[in-house]
């Protein structure tokens, strides 16, 4: 099937795979690493692949007992909170505005359902500051800024494009003849949809609100222009908290890796949904 | 899932009766076509929202404001005409183009190698599959500081591990002739995964009874790659890159907690540039323009390639 086949050479897959394997999970294992490791173990060079793990970096950036090396108590448990409340309910607006708003454009057959399933595509493409930055001020002066509500909202740009593309496709291999049924039993759209159709589609919706989800919580931009000191998301909490010239690599590796597990963890349970979600809109 | 499953999900889901109490017969036209509008309403009221900062955001760059100046006034395209004449502005809109170029160069061909890797089945490949996805879930400043802290050039990891094996060390991020090629680096570690996993999909969908036939018909491994298999996940490759393409020319995630554009401005990238006329000179109507210009070179170049999309999807249909 390709051209390493004809070398047959085993050897040669295996170190492919090796090699894959090294690049995507060493800086990851670095980073568990260095978030283990106590402080001169850190600064020490030549990096040390064998040390005594201690938990000091992670009770720091969860409890704040660390002493010196760390940012304000708890903080960081804050970051997380906030991080969960503007995730969870992003995805949770994303989904109650945007599973009918999907179902209504592929069913109802007026004007271009594809134009305006583009458009909201077209947003995942815009520069965020495009909106953000004006946002802002607006934000400012509606008394949303450094708000939960303000955040939530801001975030569709990101869970709504993903929410509705996802789902769409999903919708287009429901068979419209189970839908007349229903229909011809006196539902109406919006009954059809939440009775028969999303049964059907659970699977699609799970994909979309997964992805969704890793990628409002991964997202940068938002809270660090939308947030001040009380809605800030855990990736502006570790921006601030390093500082620029930062050399409190450990306290650094503890928070990533705190701030990475939400994602870890759906990595291992639903590896499955997320590479259909991934990968949904792209076959007929 | 398949149609077929679909009806046999929900053929055992389908109310047989409609209770009691609720309206019989077919709905009305009318009213089904009320509650269609309905539907849409919140997610058109969300696009409103979207659009009025969108369009007050051009109207800024129209004016001359500053975070200080409470009524800017209209200036019309006097800062633009300023970017087009600024060098720094123009050397960022290169160094973005530049950007996006290589990213292109360096993952398209690696994504699409690696995804013919992943397709075998073997335990290899079973166990790339299974780690291939773990980049994709880790927000891109940590990945970004990740990197930053292995590529610290005398005390970082990876110029060590360089030495252990004779290769001299590499100042990175540090050195302005290094410090593009370096994000790249790690944008492609971070998204690598990302373009694997959508063109490993499309080799997955090849029905294997389609490459059967043509190695009976006497075509080689290289052929039935070429002639088949390509042409099969051309889509999936064209919407990598319309993801990667726009993705690239915002980049902000990876430049800003890293570099935070320098040094000096080797890695001031639009996003990035917008992002401090705004925030760090308090210059709102010029960083405004910069990022406009930004918005049109990504809706060009991307609705041009979902153009693109369309046509391999209909070529392969």
């Amino acid at each position: 099937m390709n051209i390493w086949t004809k070398a047959g050479s085993k050897v040669g897959f295996t170190t492919a795979y090796v090699a894959i394997m090294t690049f995507l999970l060493f800086p990851i294992v670095w980073m568990v690493m260095m978030a283990l490791k106590g402080y001169d173990d850190v600064i020490a060079y030549p990096p040390k692949f064998a040390f005594s793990p201690t938990t000091e970096n992670f009770r720091s950036v969860l409890f704040g007992d660390g002493g010196s090396m760390s940012s304000g108590a708890g903080e960081f448990m804050g970051y997380l909170g906030n991080s969960l409340i503007v995730s969870l309910g992003a995805v949770a607006l994303s989904l109650v505005v945007g599973v009918p708003a999907a179902y209504a454009l592929i069913r109802n057959r007026i004007g271009k359902e594809d134009t305006v399933a583009f458009t909201f595509l077209s947003f995942r493409f815009a520069p965020e500051l495009m909106v953000i930055i004006p946002l802002y001020g607006i934000f400012q002066s509606m008394g949303l800024y450094d708000s939960y509500l303000g955040l939530i909202l801001s975030h569709q740009l990101i869970t709504i494009p993903l929410i509705i593309w996802i789902v769409r496709t999903f919708l287009q291999d429901v068979p419209v003849e189970i839908e007349e049924a229903a229909q011809i039993d006196g539902c109406g759209p919006l009954r059809t949809l939440v009775r028969i159709v999303l049964p059907v589609i659970r699977p699609g919706v799970a994909s979309a609100a997964i992805l969704a989800f890793i990628f409002s919580w991964n997202n940068l931009l938002m809270g660090l222009v939308l947030s001040g000191g009380t809605t800030q998301p855990v990736t502006v909490g570790i921006l601030q908290a390093i500082g620029f010239d930062q050399v409190r690599w450990g306290w650094m590796a503890a928070a990533a890796v705190v701030s990475a597990l939400p994602g870890m963890l759906v990595a291992l349970y639903m590896q499955k949904h997320l590479v259909k979600g991934l990968t949904m809109g792209v076959g007929k | 899932m398949s149609p077929q499953q679909a009806v046999e999900r929900t053929g055992q889901r389908a109310p047989a009766e409609p209770r009691k109490g609720f309206r019989r017969g077919p709905a009305t036209r009318a009213s089904t076509k009320r509650t269609y509008v309905l539907m849409l309403m919140p997610a058109l009221l969300l696009v409103i929202g979207i659009m009025i900062p969108f369009l007050n955001g051009i109207w800024t760059s129209l004016t001359n404001k500053k975070s200080y100046i409470n009524d800017p006034s209209f200036v019309g395209l006097e800062n633009y005409i300023e970017l087009f004449t600024d060098e720094s502005f123009l050397r960022a809109l290169g160094r973005t183009i530049l950007y996006v170029v290589v990213v292109l160069a360096v993952q398209l061909p690696l994504a699409i190698l690696a995804a013919i890797l992943l397709a075998r089945s073997s335990v290899g490949s079973w166990m790339a599959r299974r780690v291939l996805v773990l980049p994709l879930l880790i927000p891109p400043i940590v990945a970004g500081l990740m990197w930053k802290t292995m590529l610290q050039p005398s005390a970082g990891v990876i110029n060590y591990l360089l030495g252990l094996v004779g290769i001299p060390p590499q100042p990175w991020l540090t050195d302005i002739s290094t410090s593009l090629g370096s994000v790249i680096l790690i944008d492609t570690w971070a998204f690598l995964p990302f373009s694997t996993l959508i063109i490993l999909a499309g080799l997955q969908s090849l029905p294997n009874e389609i490459k059967e036939a043509s190695q009976v018909d006497g075509a080689g491994p290289w052929n039935v790659f070429r002639h088949i298999s390509l042409p099969w996940i051309a889509p999936y490759v064209v919407l990598v890159a319309i993801f990667r393409v726009a993705d690239s020319f915002k980049q902000f995630d990876l430049v800003w907690p890293v570099t935070r554009g320098g040094p000096i401005d080797s890695t001031r990238l639009l996003h990035v540039m917008g992002y401090e006329e705004v925030f760090r000179f308090s210059s709102t109507a010029r960083g405004m323009a910069v990022i406009f210009v930004l918005w049109i070179l990504v809706y060009t170049v991307s609705s041009y390639l979902l153009k693109v999309w369309r046509r391999t999807i209909n070529a392969v249909g």
